[in-house]
């Protein structure tokens, strides 16, 4: 079993998640980033503007609803609409949501009766909904974007599906806005499904995605409104009472969206992973460097701390980081850092090839010297979706008896374990800095050397 | 030397190391473990291989080295080291063939004293 399954890597897919389109989605949790509708509204894309005006007219519309005395029907729909199950963003560990209740649904259909713009032009941007009814975050506005949209993101989803070969099944989408009829409708498509609980997956384009809205609460608090005004006591100022005080004061509300607005050009979507910089790299290996062997002062888990920052950055984007495990075998612990073989470089291609690896271990050791029941460890280790090609990473380089042990291992198994030292991370680091060669070519430097030693 | 377009090749060789060793040493001493990218090295192989066939079998530093290989990611003072090296014996050759003739040091070519100038060697006095 693949460890922390992507659903590309589950279908036997090599790509990398700087090379699609979309985020690719695990199987046991949730990805923790949003949608931010801004991004739609400030892309060039005609489509993307389109999209965020479909997103603006359904919601709207449930506010005229209530507004003309369906206050129902348009709290249903709302409810409805607060959770996408499909999509997997956010912070949970299970992916599963919550949706809101009757009394928040009615909160924020209360707000196109309070505040008169809305009545009569409605919301320009859904994250508008945070200044003005609690409990609505970047996750509901994510999942209420999503649910709008989800049409849009079925189409995006196969399309997707086709170009990549992922395997699909006819599913019920439930919950899928229909503009025609404006209500939720379910619509019956082929999708990707979850194999652990055989649920329907969408796909969300990677160009949507922040970790806090562009329009949100917190920088609105911190920055543009006038706590002053609000509570002569800063310290004891709650959501609460910025929220009633904004309901009173939309100006205030609509003055920040216009600076938000005018500021578009700095909008960009995160990217799923950030390297660590150049001199953060650099700080990490001095760290390295300078720890003693062992586990005196906690060296060995400084040590694994400090190169489970550092090769996830490396090796990026050739390795998608997926896990960093702790194992136990014969009573002792093992760590070891997890990565999807994405097949970006010949390299790795040949890793693939030859020794079945969808997913590379680097298990790191603080030893002055690894010995033979090290060796053996990792040998048993290494099977299945890992593949027969394990690294470690350790201090020293191995002895005598212990190298001549990986050969024999390869000579009677095919099974190849190459070494990286601190010289070798370092040399790693250097051309992290300088750009001249990809710090991957290390890995596949010493791998050329171990084949060389080989029979 | 046998012709005088070997002349020409050597002096074109031990200009072309010089050159490659003055650049790979300032990055050497920058960063000693730094790879070189696949461009230079491309370009240093081509001067090691044209060292390799001036040079002949007598004067090469190491037998069994012939080119450097990418998948070894040489770093800059691997490289500088090896400049060094075959800069070392690019020399060794020029001042086995020079003479110094009617008070000039110049080429000799097929063992005749010929009318290309050269510098001094830098063994002079040691052979």
């Amino acid at each position: 079993m693949l460890i922390r399954p992507r659903l590309t890597d589950y279908h036997g897919i090599t790509l990398a998640q700087e090379d699609a389109d979309f985020a690719i989605p695990f199987f046991d949790e949730d990805i923790p980033l949003y949608v931010d509708p801004f991004l739609m509204w400030r892309s060039p894309s005609q489509q993307d503007i389109a999209l965020h005006g479909a997103l603006l007219t359904a919601f709207n519309h449930l506010g005229q609803l209530a507004l003309n005395g369906h206050e129902d029907e348009a709290a249903n729909a709302l409810i409805a609409a607060s959770e996408c199950d499909e999509v997997g963003l956010g912070s949970s560990r299970t992916r599963h949501g919550k949706r809101i209740g009757r009394g928040k649904a009615e909160e924020l259909l209360a707000i196109f009766r309070r505040i008169p713009h809305y009545a009569t032009h409605g919301l320009s941007h859904i994250e508008e909904l945070q200044f003005f009814v609690e409990g609505i975050s970047k996750d509901r506005i994510s999942d209420f974007a999503c649910s709008f949209l989800k049409s849009f993101l079925i189409d995006f989803t196969i399309d997707q599906c086709n170009r990549l070969d992922i395997p699909t099944a006819p599913k019920t989408v439930p919950n899928v806005w229909d503009p025609r009829s404006r209500t939720f409708v379910s619509v019956a498509a082929s999708l990707p499904i979850d194999p652990t609980d055989d649920r329907p997956l969408l796909l969300v384009p990677k160009r949507w995605l922040r970790f806090v809205p562009w329009i949100s609460y917190e920088g609105y608090f911190e920055k543009h409104c006038p706590q002053d005004d609000i509570s002569h006591e800063p310290e004891t100022l709650t959501r609460v009472e910025v929220l009633r005080y904004n309901r009173d004061n939309y100006g205030v509300v609509a003055s920040y969206i216009e600076a938000r607005e005018r500021a578009f050009k700095d909008a960009a979507n995160d990217p799923l992973f950030s390297q660590i910089p150049v001199r953060s790299a650099r700080s990490k290996l001095a760290q390295i460097k300078k720890l003693p062997t062992g586990k005196v002062d906690g060296a060995d888990t400084k040590y694994e701390a400090a190169v489970g920052q550092l090769l996830p950055s490396l090796l990026y984007p050739n390795l998608d980081f997926a896990q960093l495990q702790a194992r136990t075998d014969s009573g002792v612990s093992i760590r070891d850092l997890i990565f999807y073989n994405t097949q970006r470089a010949p390299f790795l291609q040949e890793i693939y090839a030859d020794y079945g690896s969808r997913q590379i271990t680097f298990e790191m050791k603080n030893v002055a010297a690894i010995e033979r029941i090290h060796v053996d460890q990792l040998n048993r280790y290494m099977a299945d979706e890992l593949g027969c090609f394990g690294v470690f990473v350790t201090r020293n380089a191995l002895k005598k008896a212990e190298a001549q042990r990986t050969i024999d291992l390869w000579s009677g198994q095919r099974k190849a374990i190459v070494t990286l030292t601190d010289s070798d991370v370092e040399q790693m680091v250097e051309v992290f800095d300088s750009k001249q060669r990809d710090p991957l070519d290390v890995i596949a430097k010493k791998y050329a050397e171990f084949r060389r030693a080989c029979p | 030397m046998k012709r005088r377009g070997d002349v020409e090749s050597l002096e074109k060789l031990i200009g072309q190391l010089q050159g490659l060793h003055s650049e790979i040493s300032l990055l050497a001493k920058k960063s000693p473990n730094d790879g070189v990218n696949s461009f230079k090295l491309r370009l240093i192989n081509r001067v090691v291989a044209a060292a390799n066939e001036v040079l002949g079998p007598d004067y090469l530093p190491f037998g069994d080295f012939e080119a450097f290989d990418a998948d070894d990611v040489p770093s800059t003072s691997d490289v500088a080291l090896m400049l060094a090296q075959y800069m070392e014996e690019a020399e060794r050759y020029r001042s086995d063939n020079v003479k110094f003739w009617h008070g000039n040091w110049v080429y000799v070519v097929k063992g005749e004293p010929s009318d290309i100038p050269s510098g001094a060697p830098t063994k002079v006095g040691r052979k």
